[in-house]
């Protein structure tokens, strides 16, 4: 079937799956931004990987947006056909940043999740290892990447 | 009457031990950080490090030199301590590049550490990376280190 | 890292930072006589904390920090993080700064793929001889560099809004003759390494990656074209000067070692033609708009930019906040995605002990890459 492009792929989520998205957009050509539900976040996933074929995992990351009292993560995606950067969003609340692992879906999200973890203290459930991938394994300080870090755990 | 022949065979010995010496240093082949492709480029053949009798060598315990080449993180910190430690005497730490001396461009991160924090260095070669000429420069003032203190009156004064 | 538990038939080899082929990093694996049951890479020995580093710099001294994650192919390592500025800030750049930066990138490329064909074959059988060739070849394009930029390797050449500098006199003719030198060279390894029966040996059908499992596992660069899928991001989202120039993309349909191999050899082919056009037929023009110093973005403003390194895909992902230092930049790294690879394929096809410095060439990791 043909692949779907940035503005018909918009169209289509909006109109059949509204009640998974929080938003879709299209920033500029080859860029496409879709804020999912957090509680439907695992079915939007399967969904983009089944039906829509966005089968090759790029990355993830997160942000820690403090002032607004949230954190998000990001999900780089692309479709091998269609090549352009679908980007998975979801938010998540400060004080309590749990989601579930999207290493059921997309395998290879395995050691990007650990760094997430590791650097902003995100907890992914069902994850089958979230050990320490950069820091030393005896890191006793806080989340590095977060902005209210101020340098704690560092031994000499 | 022995110890007026006993000075000059001493200066004799100590001439031929420092010579050896410093026309032999072994470093460890450990690399850590940027700078790598830099050092390669020394050891190559149009900055040839080896015609000064430098060879990087594998096994620890029969090196005599630890060059640290590059950053060092909290994690490789230590293992550049169990290698230091794991080296005969006499040895030397020569730190090559602006990060192991002092944190280089990453002067503010939670990650990096200064060598002077783990062993004690003996010299020092900024740059970033530094060039090749430089860093043979460094070798040339460790081998007159070697020359002023591995003698046979090494330890004595 | 916490490791997991071993189980009593197989035995653990630590392949230790301090090898000589192992590179930057700690790899375990679980051997059962000469069979790898299960690789588990141990990264994390270079780590820098870039991205904390980068949202306390302003736009334009990021660039020192970024540009070193990779110090044999720093041009398109820098190029993406000017990219992703320019978009966040609205700056425009000339053609002819364009033409520029891509051909310092294809430079920097035929740099990287040396680095990894010496090791490549050094690893082989231990032949630092090919190695120290190939240490005589950087040395031409490294004194194109320093004719150009002033240094050999971190030049920080690249700025939002252009180049620093125009080409000096007499410097496209230098190019050519660079071209045609390497030229000559690279028939010389290949008659000598590629079409060398015990080189084939060790490499052919080593490592084997499908097409299938290198898409789904989020492979990139020589090793997704390698199995046969043709991503490359030079000619599906065009920047700098490539959507003007003309080149192939090169895939191999077997996905073993020796096919990443020849992916990298020919892309040198294709970046020697590159240079050779750019060469021709630069256009002129200034090389700068005059950006500020310390220019200041608008708050809430993101932008993604995507190159094609040497090892892959590289992506960074700059958000603003209206000050003149980022908020924050996510950086996709390219080798971080090609380890989770390296560590599956233990699992995917039958891997010797003997084997596993070829795989992990062939994969052309840069773990200050990965570890940022």
């Amino acid at each position: 079937m043909q692949a779907r492009s940035e503005e018909e792929l918009v169209e289509e989520l909006k109109r059949e799956h509204s009640d998974l998205l929080v938003e879709a957009v299209v920033h500029r050509s080859k860029r496409v931004s879709i804020v999912a539900k957090r509680e439907k976040l695992l079915e939007l996933a399967r969904l983009l990987r089944d039906k829509y074929s966005f089968t090759h995992p790029v990355s993830a990351g997160a942000i820690d947006y403090i002032k607004e009292g949230k954190m998000q993560m990001i999900y780089y995606l692309m479709n091998p056909e269609s090549r352009f950067m679908l980007m998975l969003r979801v938010d998540l609340p400060r004080d309590n940043p749990k989601m579930p692992s999207m290493t059921q879906i997309w395998e290879a999200m395995s050691f990007h999740e650990r760094e997430a973890w590791e650097m902003f203290g995100i907890d992914f459930e069902g994850h089958p290892n979230l050990t320490h991938l950069l820091l030393p394994p005896d890191w006793r300080g806080g989340y590095p990447l977060r902005k209210d870090f101020k340098g704690e755990g560092i031994a000499p | 009457m022995a110890e007026r022949f006993a000075a000059p065979i001493y200066g004799v010995i100590d001439y031929l031990l420092t010579w050896a010496r410093k026309f032999s240093i072994w470093p460890i082949h450990f690399v850590t950080g940027c700078c790598s492709p830099e050092f390669m480029q020394v050891s190559g053949s149009r900055f040839d490090m080896e015609r000064l009798g430098v060879l990087p060598f594998a096994s620890v315990r029969q090196c005599d030199c630890l060059m640290v080449v590059g950053v060092i993180s909290r994690k490789m910190g230590e293992r550049v301590k169990y290698l230091y430690e794991q080296m005969g005497e006499p040895k030397f730490v020569v730190s090559v590049g602006a990060c192991p001396t002092g944190r280089g461009p990453f002067y503010d991160s939670y990650a990096t550490v200064a060598i002077d924090d783990l062993v004690p260095v003996d010299v020092y070669i900024p740059g970033c990376p530094p060039r090749p000429e430089a860093i043979i420069q460094g070798l040339m003032l460790l081998q007159e280190k070697i020359r002023k203190e591995c003698g046979l009156r090494a330890g004595k004064e | 890292m916490t490791e997991p538990e071993i189980k009593p038939e197989v035995m653990r080899i630590s392949w230790g930072p301090q090898h000589p082929m192992s590179g930057q990093t700690r790899i375990l694996i679980d051997v059962d006589g000469e069979i790898v049951r299960r690789i588990i890479a141990d990264i994390g020995f270079t780590h820098r904390g870039i991205e904390k580093i980068l949202e306390n710099r302003t736009f334009i001294q990021g660039i020192v920090p970024i540009e070193r994650m990779v110090m044999a192919d720093t041009a398109n390592i820098a190029l993406g993080y000017v990219q992703a500025v320019e978009e966040a800030l609205g700056i425009e750049v000339p053609e002819r700064a364009k033409w520029i930066r891509s051909l310092i990138c294809e430079m920097g490329r035929i740099n990287s793929h040396l680095y990894a064909f010496g090791l490549q074959v050094e690893c082989t059988g231990y032949f630092p001889a090919v190695f120290l060739w190939t240490t005589v070849d950087r040395e031409v394009l490294l004194d194109l560099f320093e004719k150009l930029t002033g240094a050999r390797w971190s030049y920080s050449f690249f700025i939002p809004g252009g180049v620093r500098a125009d080409l000096p006199e007499g410097f496209r003719d230098e190019v050519k003759r660079a071209v045609k030198y390497l030229r000559r060279r690279f028939q010389d390894y290949w008659d000598a390494m590629v079409e060398n029966p015990l080189f084939e040996m060790r490499n052919r059908g080593v490592g084997v990656l499908s097409r299938e499992d290198a898409i789904r596992l989020g492979a990139t660069g020589p090793v997704l074209r390698g199995s046969g899928v043709d991503m490359d991001v030079r000619r599906d989202e065009p920047y700098a000067a490539y959507g003007d120039l003309d080149f192939k993309v090169i895939t191999e349909r077997e996905g073993d070692c020796l096919a990443r191999l020849k992916v990298r050899f020919h892309e040198i082919e294709q970046s020697l033609n590159i240079m050779e056009q750019i060469a021709d037929e630069i256009p002129g023009g200034p090389v700068r708009t005059k950006v500020s110093l310390f220019p200041r973005s608008k708050p809430g403003v993101e932008a993604l930019s995507r190159v094609e390194t040497a090892r892959g895909e590289l992506g960074v992902h700059i958000f603003t906040d209206g000050g003149m230092k980022p908020y924050r930049v996510k950086i996709n790294s390219p080798t971080l995605r090609n380890m989770y690879v390296f560590e599956r394929l233990a699992e995917l096809d039958r891997v010797l002990v003997a084997d596993l410095p070829v795989i992990l060439y062939s994969i052309d990791p840069w773990y200050l890459d990965c570890d940022r």
